[in-house]
């Protein structure tokens, strides 16, 4: 044994590893050879969602600009830094503007927590369209991957709900009358007009009820929604990840992509 | 120490024989599928450490930036809402800016119904309608430029909606008059 590796089985977190708590945690030892590292993969839930293995080019800055991450982790600080503002928001027109400004005076750093709440959600929206452009540029939807491209439309269309819905909340005018613009949008469709604005706000305009109804799809029903669908995405990512084709010298897929029943 | 490390040691190759299976025989010639080409082992790599550490910086990049936005700007929060007292202009959010900007040409059911569902509607359907196998932007024209005169536009009409409207949705100038919100 080298001393690297000796000096490696002294380290502390190397023996908690090697412990029984410690294996009741990781599942498996620490990986020594690549099958090890790959057992890795599988036995850990959080790397689980990963591939083992990717093509060196698709993990560089140049290939996804790491847009999707990027996503991903914006809607991660929504849901922390949201759940904190809940405990301190009650959805009606008498309380929920005056719960803001209470917050943004009273707790503290309630300020902060509305400000990066507000520009993460604003730059959500942007992120994802630039994820989205970035893919179409890359081919990356091409085969086997267009389903998941299709999943990621859904995501773009739940964004823009989630946000939609949350800018109403402060219950100012600007939250009152972006709504009121955005949602005379759901009656102009056609023969339901009435009825689609009617469902979404709850009456002939935006008042107490459209508040309530917002705030159960932007604090329960969308983001649910939208953790469901993120994990389907994230899913057929790795599942996609090593199956598209190799390419030859002039950018042609060697041969067709067939779906095959995977083997692990 | 565990009894793994000296079974599997790094310098050996992951074995050929597995716990109760052996190896038969190794047969040379074509395999009865035909020649298949493997992907060039070089080209893969781990996904730990190389993605999820550059991963772990994007992460702690855009968490950066939230916070210093939080930091240097705060929230809008105008006047309670009143129902009675209209703003001019009435501003949707920016990312509806287009649409809204659209619905100022056209008629509504065009510009805030066939519009929008046209777009989501489109773009689900666009992997099955470019089934071009090319990946490279030079022998993709025609997807490339159609998306991206969709992409200008759009950006465009944001830009319009957003920053160059004013009262009864007329032309400002956003270096004059600033009406945009977020
Ligand atoms: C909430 C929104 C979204 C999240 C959190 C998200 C997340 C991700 C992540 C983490 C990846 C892995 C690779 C990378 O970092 O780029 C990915 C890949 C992908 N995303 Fe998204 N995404 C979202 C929206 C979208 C949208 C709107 C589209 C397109 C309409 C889309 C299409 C794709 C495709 C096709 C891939 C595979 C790309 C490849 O394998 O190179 N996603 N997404």
């Amino acid at each position: 044994m080298s001393l690297r590796e000796q000096l490696k089985e002294l380290h502390p977190m190397q023996r908690f590893r090697e412990s029984a708590i410690g294996r009741s945690i990781w599942r498996v030892p620490d990986p020594k050879t690549p099958r090890d590292a790959a057992a890795k993969h599988w036995a850990s839930f959080f790397m689980h969602i990963y591939p083992v293995k990717m093509r060196k080019e698709e993990i560089g800055f140049r290939y996804s600009w790491y847009l999707g991450i990027s996503s991903l982790v914006l809607f991660l600080v929504l849901v922390a830094t949201g759940v904190i503002l809940m405990f301190f928001y009650v959805p009606s027109p008498q309380s929920a503007y005056l719960d803001i400004q209470r917050i943004q005076t009273d707790l503290p750093f309630g300020q902060f927590l509305r400000n990066a709440h507000r520009w993460a959600a604003h730059l959500m929206v942007f992120v994802v369209a630039a994820h989205m452009a970035r893919v179409f540029y890359r081919g990356a939807y091409k085969p086997p991957k267009e389903f998941n491209w299709v999943v990621g439309v859904v995501l773009l269309v739940l964004t823009l709900l989630l946000s939609f819905t949350g800018y109403l909340l402060p219950w100012d005018q600007l939250a009152y009358w972006a709504i009121t613009v955005g949602a005379a949008m759901a009656g102009f469709v056609p023969f339901l007009g009435d009825i689609s604005k009617k469902l979404l706000l709850g009456g002939p305009e935006v008042g107490a009820t459209t508040l309530l109804r917002f705030y159960v799809l932007h604090v329960a029903v969308l983001p649910l929604l939208l953790a469901l669908v993120v994990t389907i995405h994230l899913w057929r990512w790795r599942k996609d990840s090593m199956l598209s084709p190799a390419r030859t010298e002039d950018d042609l897929p060697i041969e067709e992509f067939v779906p095959v029943k995977e083997e692990s | 120490m565990t009894d793994r490390s000296t079974v599997n040691d790094r310098l050996t190759p992951d074995p050929v024989v597995i716990e109760n299976h052996r190896v038969l025989g190794v047969v040379p010639g074509i395999p009865p599928g035909g020649e298949r080409k493997e992907l060039e082992r070089e080209e893969a790599v781990m996904v730990w450490p190389h993605l999820l550490v550059r991963h772990a910086v994007a992460s702690l990049v855009v968490v950066g930036l939230v916070v210093l936005l939080a930091v240097l700007f705060n929230a809008p929060l105008r006047e309670i809402a009143n129902p009675n007292l209209t703003p001019n202009p009435e501003k949707a959010p920016w990312y509806f800016a287009a649409l809204q900007e659209l619905l100022a040409h056209f008629h509504p059911q065009v510009a805030g119904v066939l519009v929008p569902t046209g777009i989501i509607v489109g773009l689900a359907a666009l992997p099955y309608i470019d089934r071009n196998p090319h990946l490279l932007p030079r022998y993709r024209k025609v997807a490339v430029a159609t998306f991206t005169i969709f992409l200008v536009v759009w950006i465009v009409l944001t830009l319009i909606g957003f920053m160059f409207r004013g009262p009864n949705w007329g032309w400002v100038w956003p270096w004059q008059e600033w009406y945009g919100e977020l």
